[in-house]
């Protein structure tokens, strides 16, 4: 009987596709800024279609699911090291939102992994229909697409609910932030930028604003169920002494 | 009967003060780089601390290990930001340093996590003898760990240094051995959490079928 070889799935070889996109981009930014944009921004590009092939061909894994999630953290990263490099008096501001765009992700993923386990459930989509149209429609866009394991009413739960009902707020949140940071890259090597680029720029900094404050919110959130899943565990040691 | 505040805890509070101390330290790098110093070693010395007073008060939580892990992480990656500052020929292999820093660490937590979960058990650390020796070796997981921030330190501070003495430079050699070793090492726990989430979805993708297939009546 043929074993599958998950890293050879097609989501997945989309996925090494980004990376190497990416990779390539953040060598050529300092010193090719369009073929950098290019790849940078098929790299994005590439990232609506990983999520569409793995449903289309049953190929969803957790393994993809980081990998993506991996991918947009690095390449988000590295765009602002480059920033960093063109702006150099506004590099603490873009070492902050490094921080908090890593250290926000990554506490709500473990978060929500260790909680799903906690409850030793399985993924259990029957017990409200907005969890279950998040789950299974094929146009929702999440922070963490495909490593959701939450059930009960707590405030991070919620917020996802509401993230999923609002996803073309999301959408906009997460596409306005990223295209702030590229226009500040392209922006500085466009010699006579048209007024409305600027209009454009305004905007998405208002978005990035907006995104930062919704980042420190998951944190805030992540942190209490992470609480949460402490307090629960010592009250049961201490019951078991 | 008196609930106990997990974000009060003393390992915790030393954490934020970890956390405090870097971000000064990081925003004082580009103008004054002596006070910087003294900030970021004061905030890495304090991640001896916070460890023990979390074994001798009983209060190791979850939480403080996250918030230990992401400040290292972060602390890292904003040192990196601010040599790339400085070496700017050198930036695109600071990033790549800074991408297998997180992408290692986090992929590495998250397949114990649910690995944890599914097998119910705690880390597996037997798949590989380097890994092995990596984590249950005090020394080697010291040497490691601060010869590779050491590197950094020194990138940054013997731009600072006008006439630098000649052992500083054995130092940073010897540090930037380690700090490739180091590297490897990340690759390698990749590598590993990546076969290891692969094994997962593979053990999962099993039960799903047999599952279809109990429900199909086959």
């Amino acid at each position: 009987m043929e074993t599958e070889n998950i890293f050879l799935f097609v989501p997945n070889l989309i996925g090494y596709a980004r990376v190497v996109l990416a990779l390539i981009s953040f060598f050529l930014m300092p010193c090719c800024p369009w073929p950098a944009v290019f790849c940078y921004l098929l790299s994005a590009l590439l990232d609506a279609f990983d999520g569409h092939a793995a449903r289309a061909l049953n190929q969803s894994t957790k393994f993809g699911a980081m990998l993506d999630m991996l991918t947009d953290r690095c390449a988000t990263m590295c765009l602002l090291v480059n920033l960093s490099l063109l702006y150099p008096s506004y590099a603490f501001l873009f070492q902050l939102s490094m921080c908090l765009d890593i250290a926000s992700h990554w506490l709500h993923l473990h978060s929500s992994t260790v909680k799903g386990s906690a409850s030793h459930k399985t993924i259990d989509l029957s017990g409200n229909a907005i969890l279950r149209l998040y789950y299974t429609s094929k146009v929702c866009v999440s922070y963490d697409k495909r490593v959701r394991v939450n059930f009960k009413g707590t405030v991070s739960e919620r917020l996802c609910v509401c993230v999923c009902v609002l996803q073309p707020v999301l959408f906009v949140m997460c596409a306005g932030n990223e295209l702030f940071f590229c226009l500040l890259y392209l922006l500085y090597h466009i010699e006579e930028p048209a007024g409305w680029l600027y209009w454009l720029q305004g905007l998405c900094g208002i978005i990035c604003l907006l995104k930062s404050g919704i980042s420190v919110l998951h944190l805030i959130t992540a942190s209490k169920n992470m609480a949460a899943i402490d307090a629960a565990e010592r009250e049961k040691a201490l019951k078991m002494k």
